[in-house]
């Protein structure tokens, strides 16, 4: 594969093309806040937290989603950058019904750790708390839409890597939902093998194990990327 | 009714209680009290809120419902789990359970007594009500103030030591508990019990002393006698954690022992008032007027055969004194009974942190869904609490109840404001001292506003008043 330099926050970085930035970025060790990604399955650049600043690109692009380039030049750490990144996580907040003293996943989920990453003390935007259902339907896992970010990690991994396609998309706007089968109860799915692996996928207490409660949650999505890799070993 | 001839006294808001209240005294031309009303302004809709969750996560939501009880409000919960899933906690996960229950109770009684109510015995009824706190009893008797802390920090550090949280416990589960105690976290709590148990002594002796030299006072402070209820343990001995309910009645007579606290229903029926966020519960098979009941440390005390320690049995019998071994209804005597109750939760707690299995491993036992409904029931520091979930199929959430201490109280507490009120106050003559008394009457019962205001839908214009602490007062005025 060609090889190509591009700079990185001022690092020069010669590697192989056909990367992303945030590939890139990770084997760098250049911290970049993410939430749909997970490593293994595809991008598909929905959160917008990784957004980075590109020269002579007048727009923000996603690095989970953007190839580099020979003599590229990145910067990921700007204040335009963290803005953003400070506003999508607030929008996040805002959005569905984020309770943590209640929640489950209550010091053990991803965007709890962002808010805290961006320095989120408080939110700027009106809270819209939508009425949104808590499917208890499937015997061992809970579905909460009020915990809910839409990042689709739990539809790609379901697909990708169990491949059971339980998982899809409806609606658009604040009415989007996370659907099983077509929109039934996740406990009447026929393409659901109980796996389990979106709830370890997924970063919030959107999806949860009917066994745990408050303090007992240990997700785990970095053995999803593991599992991938192993497979890709034929091990 | 014409309204010109009558006044009103508004007390508000009523300082050192949980949450936010209104007394009103109604008075007629020649100065006599009327009536009175406890008014609760706060409202949390926690019932219908929880509608539509997993069951499973009533622990955890109800915990939230007050700052002062959570634990109860998560051990009442998690019962009503356990007979949903039907599975029984284990044995180490079931005493850990316990001493979380114990420490809050601790706790709880060391805030109502040392920080709520010990200024007014040491300060005086009549002294600066600006003095009149924890700060004052700080400057004048530094140590008690000290202890007082100190107690409630035991009672803190339990549910600390056992879950890593200080207040709003997590971790109590269907099942058990989801963490076991640690050797080191076992030992650095016994080490406690000393001075926890001396400090109880002290405040035993302020009270006695406050008894003695208050006599009239004390004996006459609305002595209005009522039912009680609480629960016993299998001996009728003092129970908090898992007893069966008993109810007596004003003379001591046993009128339902040993009952499940499933069938409270049969009971306890509840009537919504127009006045008040708070439901008023009574006992069934008397009717409204005759079925008033009280539950909390004095009611507790009324109803046991006896205590289950050494320690606190010798003043549970000194306590029998006060009426003949019949149920003492002075309301000034709740102080009394709410420290011989924190005596045997010291002790009590030496006891579970001296058995063997308390830091077992296995603390928790797994189950699912297998019934539609759940009743739980446990001693808050307060009273008798109920936890009561219909599900559907699979656990959600479609009906919450919640039967909690201080709504059972109300229609007593508005009683014993109009015993006291009555007695204190008559004409025009009304001083500082006087009105103190009256918000002193409520105190006693100690009521916890924030956790008793749960409930929505009986009342349809509650919804619209919720936010405007005077419209109250009008509807009120209108209304009479
Ligand atoms: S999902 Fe995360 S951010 Fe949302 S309420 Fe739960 S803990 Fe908080
Ligand atoms: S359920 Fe979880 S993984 Fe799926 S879209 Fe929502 S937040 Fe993402
Ligand atoms: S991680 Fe790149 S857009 Fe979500
Ligand atoms: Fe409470």
């Amino acid at each position: 594969m060609a090889k190509l330099t591009l700079q990185i926050d001022g690092k020069t970085i010669e590697t192989e093309s056909g990367r992303t930035i945030l590939e890139v970025c990770k084997e760098n060790d250049i911290h970049i806040l993410t939430m749909c990604h997970l490593k293994g399955i595809t991008d598909v650049g929905a959160c917008r937290l990784c957004l980075v600043e590109i020269e002579g690109v007048s727009k923000l692009l996603s690095a989970c989603t953007t190839k580099i380039a020979d003599k590229m030049v990145v910067r990921t750490d700007t204040e335009k950058i963290k803005r953003y990144q400070r506003i999508t996580t607030e929008l996040f907040a805002a959005e569905r019904n984020h309770v943590c003293s209640v929640c489950i996943a209550n010091g053990h989920c991803e965007l709890q750790k962002l808010a805290y990453d961006v320095k989120m003390d408080h939110i700027r935007y009106p809270y819209l708390f939508p009425q949104c259902e808590v499917d208890t339907s499937h015997p061992l896992y809970v579905l909460d839409h009020n915990r809910c970010i839409v990042c689709t990690r739990c539809v790609r991994v379901c697909a990708e890597v169990e491949g059971a396609y339980n998982w899809d998309v409806m609606n658009r706007g604040t009415n989007v939902r996370v659907i099983s089968d077509f929109n039934t109860p996740w406990g009447e799915s026929v393409t659901c093998t109980d796996c389990g692996k979106c709830v370890e996928a997924c970063p919030t207490g959107a999806l949860w194990p009917k066994a745990v409660v408050q303090g007992q949650l240990n997700k785990a999505p970095q053995m999803i990327s593991e599992l991938i890799e192993k497979r890709k070993m034929k091990l | 009714m014409d309204n010109s001839n009558k006044k009103q006294i508004v007390i508000s808001p009523v300082t050192r209680i949980e949450g936010h209240a209104k007394i009103s005294l109604q008075m007629d031309d020649s100065g006599q009290v009327t009536d009175a009303r406890f008014h609760v302004n706060e409202f949390r809709g926690f019932e219908k809120f929880c509608e539509g969750r997993l069951y499973t996560e009533m622990p955890v939501i109800s915990a939230r419902i007050c700052g002062i009880c959570p634990v109860s409000h998560a051990i009442s919960s998690v019962k009503a789990c356990e007979m949903i899933q039907g599975v029984e906690p284990t044995y180490a996960g079931n005493l850990l359970r316990r001493l979380m229950h114990v420490g809050q109770n601790i706790s709880s009684h060391a805030l109502a007594f040392f920080h709520l109510s010990s200024p007014d015995l040491l300060l005086g009824y009549d002294s600066d009500p600006a003095k009149r706190n924890i700060l004052g009893i700080a400057e004048k008797y530094r140590d008690v103030a000290i202890r007082g802390i100190r107690l409630r920090k035991f009672g803190q550090e339990i549910s600390e030591r056992i879950t890593g949280k200080k207040i709003h416990a997590m971790g109590i589960a269907p099942g058990g508990i989801a963490f076991p105690l640690t050797e080191e976290n076992r030992l650095a709590l016994l080490n406690w019990i000393p001075e926890a148990k001396e400090t109880i002594h002290i405040g035993i002796n302020i009270i006695k002393k406050f008894h003695d030299e208050n006599e009239a006072m004390v004996k006459s402070f609305s002595p209005t006698p009522t039912l009680y209820l609480g629960t016993v343990g299998s001996g009728g001995q003092h129970e908090l954690y898992d007893g069966k309910l008993r109810f007596v009645d004003a003379d001591g007579v046993i009128l339902q022992d040993h009952v499940e606290p499933k069938r409270y229903l049969e009971f306890i029926a509840e009537r919504s008032v127009n006045w008040s966020y708070l439901k008023s519960p009574y006992y069934k098979p008397y009717g409204f007027e005759k079925g008033i009941y009280r539950v909390g440390p004095l009611a507790r005390l009324n109803v046991a055969s006896r205590m289950k320690t050494p320690e606190a049995q010798v003043e549970f019998e000194q306590f029998k004194k006060i009426n003949n071994s019949k149920p003492v209804h002075g309301t000034f005597y709740f102080h009394y009974a709410r420290l011989i109750e924190a005596l045997s939760g010291i002790e009590e707690a030496e006891i579970i942190l001296n058995d063997k299995l308390i830091t077992d491993k296995h603390v928790q036992h797994f189950a699912r869904w297998n019934n539609h409904v759940g009743i739980g029931c446990s001693e808050a520091p307060r009273g008798t609490l109920f936890h009561h979930y219909i599900t559907e199929n699979t656990g959600k959430i479609k009906k919450v109840n919640l039967l909690i201490a201080t709504g059972q109280n109300n229609p007593a507490m508005n009683r014993s404001i109009l015993d006291v009120a009555q007695q204190y106050i008559h004409g025009d003559k009304i001083e500082e001292g006087m009105l103190n008394r009256v918000e002193s009457a409520i105190r006693c019962y100690d009521p916890c506003l924030s956790c008793s205001t749960h409930a929505m839908g009986d009342m349809p214009f509650m919804v619209e008043l919720v936010n405007a602490e005077g419209k109250i007062l009008k509807r009120i005025a209108r209304d009479n």
